[in-house]
């Protein structure tokens, strides 16, 4: 996660003279950024290979401490990046979003795609291969404790990175996009609110798992609830094309200008 | 200058393009394949769920919904009609990696057991209705019609020696129903496995075309519900003054 948050911050966000350096997309940072995420995730997944069926199998047994070692350090670690990159990109905000250079803000219009493709890479983690290994999980040993080495990874990992990297983009485009500065986009706010939104259900799933309901069914009502946060990225598509539109309006300008110069 | 210019412009929107995709790509597999997991996930995951009552109809059903929100985006913003075909391949991409990881590598079951549905066929299907007729409403019709009612022999090959019928000490079941009970599933019991409810279980008769029919006529409801929900959120000129 550090690696996403310092490199996210750097990703083309020089106030630069209009004109006086090429626009364009740092692809070395861009790439940097998901395969740092694509290798901690897949570090977390072959550790829940190796140790889910081994030291994995009952909370209240003393060798689980090693998944709790590492809930507990999710749970300070997460919270206070999460709490540091909002302070950041608030500390460094645009202080005169009227009068941002196009050259600027279409850099960072990169930055807040990636942003976003840093969000959605977590969806696939979060979706299939560590969602899924859940679903696995609770065929082969029964459910029948508070913590479950795929719930630490899932829900105390994967949840609130997708809250940072969500909640990240949108802190990203109210301080530093100049038409998100005194207003809000409908679907970029839906796209992004998936993940706070499934909450509640994740509390029902917990009680209702504990009371009512032992069997691990996974197209079951008690689970419906979570779907909104695959339902909500039907919004991205609304981002997306009014990233198209602004950029074209951008690369139109920035083009005219750099040809103009001979950059 | 105006080649200067438009090679300048040209680099940036392929740049644009290059990223915007990538996310597109991420977002669209992973939010496919979480929101089938936890709707109709066992009818994907078990060769013992792909029944002739429930498995042609739940999944395919509910994998219209975000293929077909999106598509309104797609075609009336873009004219772009393979948004069908673009999200199911980079559905199925991730069902299978996930398939081979977490249900054949880490669960231990076979992947004959746990092999995903196809539904590419059914996806270009409805993306040529799009192409050819030119009309949401015709493709709703046609395309979804197609798309609801093809599941099933879509998947045939694959799905026909697991639904051969075997005598098991005395007792008639299927293949697939026989798997089920080897491989033993502790948080699944029989009692909650949806297949095949009804008042008269059979090997024969209408059983399959008759649902055929009706997830056709599902999925053409949800293929028009999906597109106008699909064009209300993605609408990017809204913008809110307060939240």
């Amino acid at each position: 996660m550090s690696t996403t948050t310092a490199e996210l911050s750097v990703l083309n966000e020089e106030k630069t003279v209009a004109g006086a350096q090429r626009a364009g997309v740092n692809f070395t940072i861009y790439l940097s950024l998901l395969a740092g995420l694509i290798i901690v995730y897949s570090l977390h997944r072959l550790f829940l290979h190796a140790n889910a069926h081994t030291v994995g199998l009952d909370y209240f047994e003393p060798e689980f401490q090693v998944w709790m070692n590492l809930f507990y350090v999710q749970i300070v670690v997460l919270p206070t990046l999460m709490a540091g990159i909002a302070y950041y990109l608030w500390r460094t905000r645009e202080l005169n979003p009227d009068n941002v250079a196009p050259e600027v803000e279409l850099s960072r219009y990169f930055s807040f795609i990636a942003w976003l493709s840093c969000y959605t890479l977590i969806v696939i983690f979060a979706g299939a291969v560590h969602g899924e290994a859940d679903a696995a999980w609770h065929q082969v040993v029964i459910r029948d404790t508070d913590f479950t080495p795929t719930h630490v990874g899932l829900f105390y990992l994967l949840m609130p990175a997708l809250i940072i990297t969500g909640g990240g983009s949108y802190i990203f485009a109210k301080t530093r996009l100049p038409m998100h500065a005194k207003q809000h986009l409908l679907p970029l706010g839906v796209a992004i609110g998936g993940p706070i939104l499934i909450m509640p259900n994740v509390g029902l799933n917990e009680w209702g798992h504990t009371f009512f309901y032992a069997e691990e069914m996974f197209g079951t009502p008690i689970h419906y609830g979570f779907a909104i946060l695959g339902l909500a990225l039907i919004a991205l598509g609304g981002v997306v094309v009014h990233i198209v539109h602004r950029c074209k309006e951008l690369v139109d300008i920035v083009s005219e200008r750099e040809a103009r110069q001979g950059v | 200058m105006a080649d200067d210019q438009s090679a300048i412009a040209k680099r940036l929107e392929t740049q644009i393009d290059i990223i915007l995709i990538t996310a597109i790509v991420f977002a669209i597999a992973g939010a496919t394949a979480f929101v089938m997991a936890v709707t109709m996930g066992d009818w994907e995951y078990w060769v013992d769920w792909k029944d002739r009552r429930f498995w042609p109809l739940v999944p395919i059903g509910m994998l219209m919904v975000i293929p077909a929100a999106l598509s309104s985006t797609f075609w009336v913003k873009f004219r772009l009609p393979f948004a069908f075909t673009a999200i199911v391949l980079c559905y199925s991409a991730v069902r299978w990696l996930s398939t081979y990881l977490n249900f054949h590598i880490f669960g231990g079951f076979p992947i004959s057991f746990v092999w995903p549905s196809v539904y590419i066929p059914m996806a270009i299907l409805v993306d040529c209705s799009l192409l050819i007729t030119r009309s949401v409403f015709l493709t709703g019709l046609t395309g979804a019609f197609l798309w609801g009612a093809l599941i099933y022999p879509a998947n045939w090959p694959m799905l026909a020696a697991f639904h051969e019928p075997i005598n098991y000490n005395g007792e008639m079941l299927t293949a697939a129903d026989l798997l089920g009970y080897e491989y033993i599933r502790t948080s699944l019991p029989e009692y909650i496995r949806v297949v095949e409810r009804s008042i008269l279980r059979t090997f024969g008769d209408a059983v399959t075309p008759l649902t055929a029919v009706f997830a056709g006529f599902l999925c053409t409801v949800v293929f028009y519900l999906s597109w106008i929900i699909g064009a209300i959120v993605n609408d990017h000129r809204r913008w809110l003054k307060k939240v």
